[in-house]
């Protein structure tokens, strides 16, 4: 059974008085432990996907299954992050951390949650700015801060809505390499679910790539990511598989795209 | 830094002036009790003195010296045209050494009457506060009926509190419970409406982000709503406080006992304005002190911004 199971997924929604078809007739599932991302060009969509996976948007038809079970709303089986603003800026470093651990799992002593907080802080290289406020740290360093919550707060899915989009291309990279590193040391992997518009960072992270066409968005294609793990960036970059690869996805991409152009013949791609 | 430009300021000059002026004869008959005045701009010149001598960063001093500026050059003005040329009635204005000599004098007196007033404005303000907050918050989150009481707030919050004090006369058993109710009244409205719009412009991300932490409604409502509309309600306990005090005075000089309005209205009325003087000059500081309060309260509680 899939740990996410998507079946003909659409979603319309009201926009200034007039309807919005975001998706339609999405379909496809991810397995426990799989690393997947989403991609697509912006307004394709993929942010509303997460969003229902999340739980704060329902399905317009279709369904979404959790081990088998329809959704129902937002849970704590989920950890997410989103682009920005995943943190409360009232709250420490350490404060966010505990806030999120203590929500998922009630049974724990306060002492005990900071104790897992401290812990998870240190993960992402945040030791020593636990007592900061959001607004007293970078972008990638909120960043940082709101995957230890979602990796603190144990869950077995973690929702990511391009959550380095907003942050420079060097701490994106050291992100990428943190994440990636972080999701691998799990005893069990968690089941990611990963938004981007970066295909570099698709291939990189994950093991199958989605790839949604806009207007309304669907999925174009599924296509499995063949290199082994664990996986070294620079060794990656330069081998000639990665290429074909990447090139290979990237004809794909705007195929894909261009498709859509000649159905809708006012419809311009560049 | 020389040690000329450490210590040779404006301030230092004027206060040199504000000396010199006693070379001038008195034109008034009564003592100008200049050695008030003169005790009082010596302890600033000496606290200045001592901060230029020691600070490592003279020029964090320039606003306390260009203030000191303004207050010499004021009491020179002062003085001058009291005691020294007689430019104006004598009785409506005394020399300032005679209003700071009143103030020391009147210190015991004065205290009870400070409290007074400031037990009234607690009351007041403390109970728009419990009510006007907590009640803006749910009234914020049901967009409905927040959208209704916002018309409704801005129509009572824009009649002037002040005509509610014939009214809560008639009303209320005594003088203490209308000022009470009027200073409630005149801050609810601003706290009401700030918190309301406070919880209206909360960043829908952050509402998600609680949403998905599964964050109950309690919860999110004391954790999260509250904290994220906190900066617009402190801009509302701001205008209710200052229209507190506004309401407090007039209040006590309409029908008080006691209290810092009735002092002023009191002594006015007998024609005794050296007294109006201190008065005012009392409310003056009392209102900054507690802003000053205000302030901190409002930098601790909102640090993480």
């Amino acid at each position: 059974m899939p740990k996410i199971d998507i079946q003909n997924l659409g979603v319309t929604y009201e926009e200034r008085g007039e309807l919005f078809t975001a998706l339609q007739g999405v379909t496809f599932s991810v397995d426990e432990g799989e690393f997947v991302s989403v991609i697509g060009s912006s307004g394709c969509g993929k942010s509303t996907l997460l969003s229902v996976l999340e739980g704060l948007r329902a399905p317009t038809s279709g369904a979404v299954l959790i081990d088998g079970k329809p959704l129902t709303g937002t849970g704590l089986d989920r950890g997410v992050v989103f682009q920005q603003y995943s943190l409360f800026p009232w709250m420490t470093a350490r404060g966010n951390v505990a806030f999120g651990i203590k929500q998922a799992r009630k049974d724990l002593t306060r002492k005990r949650i900071l104790e897992i907080a401290d812990e998870y802080l240190e993960k992402v290289g945040l030791a020593d700015a636990s007592s900061r406020y959001p607004s007293r740290l970078s972008g990638g360093m909120q960043q940082r801060v709101a995957i230890a919550r979602a990796l603190a707060m144990d869950t077995d899915i973690l929702l990511m809505d391009e959550p380095f989009g907003a942050v420079d291309a060097k701490n994106r990279v050291i992100l990428q390499e943190l994440l990636l590193r972080l999701w691998q040391n799990e005893q069990k992997h968690k089941t990611v679910v990963f938004i981007t518009h970066d295909i570099d960072e698709a291939i990189f992270l994950s093991d199958r790539v989605i790839m949604l066409t806009e207007s309304p968005g669907t999925v174009a294609k599924d296509i499995s990511v063949p290199f082994p793990r664990p996986r070294e960036r620079s060794a990656l970059l330069h081998s000639p598989d990665y290429a074909d690869f990447r090139g290979n996805l990237t004809t794909l991409f705007f195929d894909s795209e261009s498709k859509i152009g000649e159905t809708e013949d006012d419809w311009v791609v560049i | 830094m020389t040690f000329k430009k450490r210590f040779f300021k404006i301030s230092r000059l004027l206060f040199a002036l504000l000396c010199l002026t006693q070379l001038i004869p008195n034109k008034i008959d009564k003592p100008d009790e200049f050695l008030y005045t003169l005790g009082f701009a010596a302890i600033i010149e000496i606290a200045l003195i001592a901060a230029d001598a020691f600070s490592r960063k003279p020029e964090t001093l320039n606003l306390p010296h260009d203030i000191a500026a303004f207050l010499y050059a004021l009491l020179i003005v002062w003085i001058l045209a009291t005691a020294k040329l007689s430019l104006l009635k004598e009785m409506l204005f005394p020399p300032p050494g005679v209003v700071f000599k009143q103030l020391i004098t009147d210190i015991p007196q004065l205290l009870p009457h400070i409290g007074s007033s400031l037990a009234l404005v607690g009351k007041g303000y403390a109970l728009a506060l419990a009510i006007a907050v907590p009640l803006g918050l749910i009234l914020g989150t049901a967009v409905r009926a927040g959208n209704a009481a916002t018309y409704i707030s801005k129509f009572i919050g824009s009649i002037p509190p002040v005509v509610y004090i014939p009214y809560g006369i008639a009303l209320l058993p005594s003088f203490r419970a209308v000022s009470v109710m009027v200073i409630f009244l005149a801050s609810f409205w601003p706290i009401l409406a700030a918190t309301m719009s406070g919880v209206l412009y909360i960043d829908k991300r952050i509402t998600d982000s609680a949403q998905v932490l599964n964050v109950g409604k309690t919860e999110t409502l004391c954790k999260i709503i509250l904290p994220a509309s906190l900066p617009q309600i402190f801009t509302g306990m701001g205008q209710g406080l200052t229209v507190s005090f506004i309401l407090l005075t007039s209040a006590e000089m309409i029908g008080a006992r006691n209290g810092m309005g009735y002092y002023v209205k009191n002594y006015s009325d007998l024609g005794n304005y050296t007294r109006t003087i201190v008065g005012v000059l009392i409310i003056g500081i009392v209102i900054s002190v507690v802003f000053f309060v205000f302030n901190k309260l409002q930098k601790f509680a909102l640090r993480w911004r």
